[in-house]
């Protein structure tokens, strides 16, 4: 329950509260990187917490913003990983949701500017969008290259093979203000599993809204765009069901607060408990949609309750 | 001084007394004395006409891509007699700035650059490393373990058209060490070009770099006052008595603001009239700021207070 007047608690929640909580609500959705696994290894109790809400016939959806795999390397990481029967249409990539914008919501016509790994490519491929073709020979350079003709919208990713001439050829193309400019994500940086971190899609799209004077359209966490998806594919979702469960104060709580979800921060992502009370305490309030409604130390947390449900039901 | 009056045109009687009132005209290149190769027509007149009449002419240029040297000869072939003292730009007053004010004569700087960044770098004395192409290979993990080379203790970022992942990569994780220091030559947002493509500046290159990191650079160029101490740090100039002139209002003559210089505006560049009356009237402190005492057409205007 979100707190009287809007104010989060952003406290942590244990025993009882927490199995309140999974009687209240019949949605969860998840995010992946710090949530669910780090890297290759999964967190410890959390494929039990997801099999054991969907035996409860609890809705369980995966929302992230890793644009850089396809849905359907998620759906063999999970089965490696000991997550029972995840399905394709569980899995909310912001690779898949920008081939959905721009299948379905703009409907694209004209070809699509992808500064972006083969992930994020595949994704529009598979949705019947067409890509300009990368093929920049070695020594092509701004002055004399040639651009393609009917590009209808700049998408920027991930892009580990990011170059000078890529942003220039962007620049050009967002020239046309017809031209839509899209983003998978914001996020400035990403952590690796040994928590080093590499640049995220959110630098290479601020450099592209220097260039253009254009501000890209967001199709990731924080903006609402991912929960649209969500409620079109799952008709009749009603977000006080709902609970989002993420690491990451700036994508996942924000998010959670944008689409009127209540969220609830775990604790072996990127942020830190601290973070979440001093936005608490900011005089900002926009700074309190990124306070979380709960916080736990790990999603293995619902274990026990989960373990009671089940018991119960026996 | 810029802002506590409109702004005029600078022509017929204006002229002389203007000149007159200084001793010293900074210009800026880009848009101003030339567009690309091709020379503003009676540029080189104007400030050969300039020296003779005794003022001090310098250059102010945000671009980083060129030495002073390279900028000499550059203006030769133009008809400018111009000596490489006389030119001031980034790739130099970077090199400046991070041999006296940050005090690494002799410490290594990881580049995003230029090699005429480099070469600055050489000539006082600071070692650098990253310059040139830079992909990326291996694994994710791989990019994220880089290897930092322990001497390196300031990121400096100019203009670097080898701009890549792994370089954005590896100027990101020397950030996350403590006490490296974060440099950039300045934040123009495109090169002017022309024939319709867009050429990102080095603006773009440091957002990047800045967004990664989570970290603001400090910045040399205009409008940053530090270009404008360089040059009088070596020539003891009076500031009343020096006159700005540029094409942006966001660099040059805010630069000229910031300094207390007098300032005018060449229209054969990026701002325009409209843009002087859109700061005029806007009755922001800041933007105030941006209004020119002058402008002209073209430098060349400034020819018939010179020729008599």
């Amino acid at each position: 329950m979100a707190g009287a007047f809007g104010f989060k608690s952003c406290q942590k929640i244990r025993g009882p509260q927490i199995r309140n909580l999974l009687e209240a609500k019949d949605f969860f959705l998840f995010d992946c990187d710090g949530v669910i696994w780090h890297g290759e290894n999964a967190i410890s109790g959390a494929a039990e917490v997801v099999n054991s809400l969907t035996r409860h016939g609890k809705n369980v959806v995966f929302v992230t913003n890793n644009c850089t795999r396809p849905r359907e390397n998620y759906v063999h990481k999970f089965s490696r990983l000991g997550f029972t029967d995840v399905m394709l249409e569980q899995i909310f990539s912001s690779s898949y949701c920008s081939a959905l914008y721009l299948r379905d919501f703009v409907q694209v016509s004209g070809q699509v500017f992808v500064m972006g790994c083969d992930g994020l490519r595949r994704e529009l491929e598979e949705a019947g969008i067409p890509c300009v073709e990368e093929a920049d020979d070695p020594g092509a350079t701004i002055y004399d290259c040639a651009l393609a003709p009917d590009v209808k919208a700049v998408l920027v990713g991930h892009d580990d093979k990011l170059t000078f001439l890529k942003l220039a050829k962007a620049s050009c193309y967002l020239k046309n203000p017809e031209c839509l400019f899209l983003a998978t994500d914001t996020d400035p940086w990403h952590p690796l599993s040994s928590g080093r971190i590499l640049p995220g899609s959110g630098s290479l799209t601020a450099a592209l809204e220097v260039a253009s004077g254009r501000k890209a359209t967001v199709i990731g966490k924080p903006s609402r765009f991912m929960f649209e998806c969500i409620s079109s594919q799952f008709s009749g979702v009603d977000p006080a069901q709902c609970l989002m469960v993420g690491d990451r104060l700036e994508t996942d709580m924000l998010f959670g607060s944008n689409c009127g979800l209540d969220t609830m921060l775990t604790l072996t992502g990127v942020s830190q408990i601290e973070e979440a009370q001093e936005y608490r305490n900011s005089e900002l309030t926009t700074n309190h949609s990124l306070v979380p409604n709960y916080v736990v130390d790990t999603i293995a947390d619902f274990l026990p309750a989960l373990e009671e449900l089940e018991e119960e039901g026996n | 001084m810029s802002g506590s009056k409109g702004s005029a045109r600078l022509s017929g009687a204006l002229l002389k007394p203007l000149l007159d009132s200084v001793d010293c005209v900074l210009f800026d290149c880009d848009g101003v004395i030339w567009r690309g190769d091709q020379v503003i027509p009676g540029a080189a007149e104007v400030i050969n006409l300039l020296k003779k009449n005794g003022k001090r002419v310098f250059f102010l240029t945000n671009n980083s891509s060129k030495t002073r040297r390279m900028y000499a000869e550059k203006m030769a072939t133009m008809g400018f007699s111009v000596a490489p003292e006389e030119v001031f730009g980034t790739a130099y007053c970077c090199a400046a700035y991070l041999s006296t004010v940050c005090q690494l004569q002799g410490s290594k700087v990881y580049l995003l650059g230029s090699a005429a960044m480099g070469q600055e770098l050489e000539a006082v004395g600071v070692r650098h490393t990253g310059l040139g192409p830079d992909h990326i290979t291996g694994s994710q993990s791989d990019w994220a373990n880089v290897p930092l080379d322990p001497e390196v203790k300031a990121v400096v970022v100019g203009f670097d058209q080898h701009f890549s992942y792994m370089k954005l990569n590896r100027a990101m994780q020397y950030l996350t060490q403590q006490g490296c220091l974060f440099v950039g030559t300045n934040r123009d947002t495109r090169l002017p070009l022309e024939g319709g493509k867009i050429v990102p500046g080095t603006g773009c290159i440091l957002q990047a770099v800045e967004t990664a990191a989570q970290r603001q650079a400090q910045t040399v160029g205009k409008p940053n006052h530090y270009m404008f101490d360089c040059v009088a740090s070596q020539y003891g100039l009076d500031r009343a008595r020096c006159l700005m002139v540029g094409d942006r209002l966001d660099t040059d003559i805010l630069l000229g603001s910031n300094c207390g210089l007098k300032t005018l505006l060449t229209l054969t560049g990026v701002s325009t009239v409209a843009d002087v009356e859109a700061h005029e009237q806007s009755g922001c402190p800041e933007r105030r700021k941006m209004v020119p005492d002058y402008y002209v057409d073209s430098v060349a205007d400034l020819l018939p207070a010179l020729q008599g």
